[in-house]
């Protein structure tokens, strides 16, 4: 069941077509991201979900309910700000009381409820409190609470983290995913960070210039990118260019590339000739050093297996890792990821292997 | 560790010391030509009269006292308050809309809404109170425009009384409180009131449970602002008052300057400002209440 | 249904908002467009209807000695006023922002009194002063002063606030390339504040031409400022020379408005 549904809709602004025949089916309970870099939409979609912004074309409708005209108030949303927009006129049990008075709950009734939704957010005791008496983190979950204490239909998050620092920003992610399971309430929270989006959602919509690039899970759009710029900006990726040379079955490929013939996964339906990247993650590729490699023999990893070789041209070490630049006999340059010390060195020759599986054919 | 905090403490000293004489001249001016004179009004005002000089040998209360004891001072000062408390009033309720749609506007002719803000408070006073004198006279522009809709048979006294003086000082000063009201307004965040409406409020009560109480300050300082300069204006009551819309400026600078009685003149000048500063106190205990939940 | 009506209402209330405050915009501008409109008209009265274009009330004007005079006194004593507030506002302002450490509350209080008081209370305190130091208003010198001392904070702000507004790290940078003290203010700072002490020249310039209770009080005997001679004259006559004099009065102004609005921008104002 959907319980929100936005349905092609469209925003200009004078020439600047902000949102092109944006579709999202939202279904009950589910977090879904708006994930994309500044300008690419996600913002306009949040307030036109939240009536601040009324579509030129199409419908946004909360369940059954059309609300394409419906003003904000007439909406039943909650919505925490990145700037928490909390009123610093009022205590926090005043804030959190806002929406109750609106909405005419009896004065016992609001009590209760604050005092419940204050021990969620675990901020107990802290209903006399005036914002600017409280810590960015603080201040983050009162604005969760007041969003929350409503009950409304749908949570709209607009970038609520930004403003927090790193530590606080990692904790708060599970705080407010766990949070939105507990309540159960279809939630849509628009980000820049891939990072956040990928731990939080259940779906995400990766957006840019006004369009969807991809709507799917955190696995979908992270294994099987939609294009080369989804891939692009969710994680690190490397691409191989080459052509199809044949299907060897629904989804896997033989690609003919300047480095030799790869085994790759791909979708359904592309035809031998066609030009394609082929998309390796750095955490998904093997690293031997050529010596160590010959002393093995190659069959070990079954057929399936690709390998590659090239030389070392760089290294990072990263803590727990070290990421490696590769040069392959190609030209092409190759980022991997390598656990543990790192016995491989700048100049080294090296062999790459990967499965066809993590492997995924972008269309170029 | 200590020589290392040491260093840059000892060449900041240094800066300061070579830099004093940059604030020297304009201490000389305000301390020497403002903050000083100031003082010589008190002493002014405790000067004894005389008939052959501006002040006599000695010094005494008489100015404070006889004045204090004047029916017709009383009169002045009680209508004087009375023009400043309607101004302040309806400068508030016509520049509070104001203030608010420039805050808000995005159009491109803000920045021409702004000049039609800024342009009367740069405006000479003598100017404008010109103008309104083309407007209220008796046959001026608004009674000419009234008599031609057919809506008065003669001419209304708009001029020589405090009717008058009320409107033009409300012009005059208008900008005053538009000014304060327009960089509070503009510092209250906008997802304020998106917050509001999310909750469910419509946009009267996110005006009046979220805007208003945020714009106390601007308020606040806008009506002092309003009110002391129309109790303490002069040009304006000197021109368009007539003897009916006469206030205490007026009085004082005939004292001074027509009657020559400078003690005199003083003291009701210190009266003045006193019943404006109390005013004041008072108006600031009482809106204290009303911004001591904000930041 | 309430959805719809309530949607009708709002645009209603919109309208009514516009209406209104078009309205107070009208008032605002109204009385200073009637006078340009007069002070343009070839008849004889300060009233209504226009009967035709003529420049025969500013011709009356620049014919009257007195009103000459009183312009290019009221020019001098702005154009005095301005160019010493320049100089000691914008160093004043410098010091503040740059090196008053425990007094600068009070330093700045100081700075910007002159506008907190009513300027009849500064014209009354500074001539019982003049007449008690022996100055007295015999000579210009206690009206120039009296607009020296209520136009100072007009330059003192402007230039604080550009100071407020300039990133403090480029002058650690100049200095760290290499310039000394002087060097890096007059290339940089410097540069950077302009827009703030040219705002604050033109406010003083335009307040000063403008400002009435210190001429009225301090005026030396003789010579009168241009706000006083349309004052005096308009005791006796009630004809358009007056609105030309309210007119020239007004282009000035204007004419500064446009300089701030396109060089700095009005918004940068402070006052």
């Amino acid at each position: 069941m959907t319980a929100l549904t936005i349905d092609r809709i469209n925003k200009r602004y004078g020439n600047l077509h902000i949102l092109k025949d944006i579709s999202i089916p939202i279904g009950q309970g589910e977090f879904v991201s708006l994930l994309g870099p500044s300008g690419c939409g996600k913002t306009t979609t949040l307030r036109c979900i939240a009536g601040f912004e009324r579509p030129d074309t199409g419908r946004i409708l909360f369940g059954e309910r059309d609300v394409t005209r419906a003003l904000p108030e007439q909406r039943d949303i909650g919505m925490v700000f990145q700037s928490y927009a909390l009123f610093p006129h009022m205590t926090v049990a005043e804030n959190l009381s806002f929406g109750l008075e609106v909405r005419k709950v009896a004065p016992a009734d609001r009590q209760r409820r604050i005092a419940d939704v204050l021990a969620m957010v675990r901020l107990e005791g802290y209903d006399k409190r005036y914002p600017r008496e409280l810590s960015g983190g603080q201040q983050q979950r009162v604005a969760l609470a007041r969003a929350l204490v409503i009950e409304p239909s749908v949570l709209l998050l607009d970038e609520p983290l930004a403003n927090l620092d790193a530590t606080l920003r990692d904790e708060m992610r599970f705080f407010i995913r766990d949070l939105q399971q507990r309540v159960g309430i279809t939630s849509i929270y628009v980000t820049h960070d891939q990072a956040e989006a990928m731990v939080m959602s259940d779906k995400i919509v990766v957006m840019s210039a006004g369009t969807i690039s991809q709507f799917g899970s955190p696995r979908e759009i992270y294994e099987r990118p939609a294009s080369q710029s989804v891939a692009g900006f969710i994680g690190r990726s490397n691409t191989i260019g080459g052509k199809i040379a044949e299907a060897l079955g629904q989804d896997s490929y033989k690609v003919e590339t300047p480095c030799g013939s790869i085994g790759a996964t791909g979708p359904a339906g592309l035809s031998r000739g066609a030009d394609v990247k082929i998309m390796i993650r750095p955490e998904n590729i093997n690293t031997r050093s050529q010596a160590a490699a010959a002393g093995q023999g190659a069959g070990e990893g079954g057929h399936s297996d690709n390998v590659l070789s090239g030389s070392v041209v760089n290294s990072v070490y990263q803590g727990s890792a070290n990421q490696l630049a590769v040069k392959l006999g190609s030209g092409d340059r190759v980022i991997v990821d390598v656990n543990g010390r790192n016995p491989l060195e700048v100049g080294e020759q090296v062999a790459l292997r990967f499965a066809a599986r993590d492997t995924w054919l972008l269309a170029s | 560790m200590s020589a290392v905090e040491a260093a840059p403490r000892i060449e900041s000293r240094s800066n300061r010391g070579s830099a004093t004489w940059m604030v020297v001249p304009a201490l000389v001016l305000l301390i020497g030509f403002f903050a000083l004179p100031y003082l010589t009004i008190i002493t002014m005002s405790l000067r004894e009269a005389s008939t052959r000089a501006v002040y006599g040998e000695g010094f005494t209360l008489a100015h404070y006292t006889s004045a204090l004891r004047d029916f017709y001072i009383w009169g002045i000062l009680g209508r004087t308050l009375l023009i400043g408390a309607t101004v302040t009033v309806i400068s508030l309720l016509l520049g509070y809309p104001v203030a608010y749609h420039l805050a808000k506007s995005r159009s491109r002719w803000t920045s021409l809404l702004y000049i039609f803000v800024l342009s009367p408070l740069l405006v000479g006073l003598v100017v404008r109170t010109f103008a309104w004198m083309i407007i209220l006279s008796n046959n001026g522009v608004a009674n000419q425009a009234l008599q031609a809709v057919g809506l008065i048979d003669f001419p209304l006294q708009l001029m020589n009384n405090s009717l008058g003086v009320t409107i033009a000082l409300t012009h005059v000063f208008l900008p005053f409180i538009i000014l304060p009201l327009l960089g509070n307004l503009q510092a209250i965040s906008p997802d304020l009131a998106m917050a509001s409406r999310s909750l469910g409020a419509s946009r009267m009560r996110t005006f009046w449970k979220v805007t208003l109480p945020l714009s106390m300050p601007g308020i606040q300082a806008g009506t002092i602002l309003v009110f002391v300069l129309s109790i303490s204006a002069y040009v304006t009551p000197a021109m368009l008052g007539g003897t009916g819309g006469r206030t205490m400026s007026v009085l004082v600078v005939q004292y001074l300057v027509d009657n020559f009685r400078w003690p005199a003149g003083a003291a009701l000048a210190i009266i003045m400002a006193a019943v404006a500063v109390i005013f004041v106190g008072l108006y600031l205990r009482l809106t204290a209440r009303a911004m001591r939940r904000l930041p | 249904m309430t959805r719809a009506s309530s949607g009708v209402e709002k645009t209603i209330w919109d309208r009514l908002f516009t209406v209104l405050v078009a309205a107070i915009y009208i008032f605002l501008m109204f009385p200073i467009v009637l006078v340009v409109l007069l002070s343009f008209n070839s008849g004889e009265f300060l009233a209504f209807p226009l009967e035709g274009f003529s420049l025969r009330w500013f011709e009356a004007l620049f014919s009257n000695k007195r009103f000459l005079d009183a312009t290019l006194y009221s020019i001098r004593i702005a154009a005095v006023s301005t160019v010493v507030n320049a100089v000691i506002g914008t160093l004043a302002a410098i010091y503040v922002a740059r090196h008053a450490t425990v007094a600068r509350d009070y330093i700045r209080l100081i700075m910007t009194a002159p506008l907190l008081v009513p300027e009849i209370l500064t014209a009354i305190a500074l001539l019982f002063y003049f007449y008690e130091i022996r100055i007295g208003t015999d000579y210009s010198i206690g009206i120039q002063i009296g607009h020296i001392v209520v136009t100072f904070p007009y330059v003192f702000l402007n230039v604080s606030s550009a100071l407020f507004n300039f990133d403090r790290s480029q002058e650690e940078a100049a200095r760290s390339l290499g310039a000394g003290g002087w060097m890096t203010f007059r290339r940089v700072t410097l540069p950077a504040i302009k827009p703030g002490i040219i705002t604050g020249c033109l406010f003083a310039f335009v307040i000063s031409f403008d400002i009435f209770n210190i001429s009225l009080l301090l005026k030396s005997l003789g010579s009168n400022t241009l706000p006083l001679e349309l004052f005096d004259y308009l005791r006796f006559n009630f004809d358009p020379t007056a609105a030309a004099i309210a007119s020239l009065s007004i282009f000035m102004t204007f004419a500064a408005i446009l300089i701030i609005d396109r060089t700095v921008g009005l918004r940068s104002l402070r006052f």
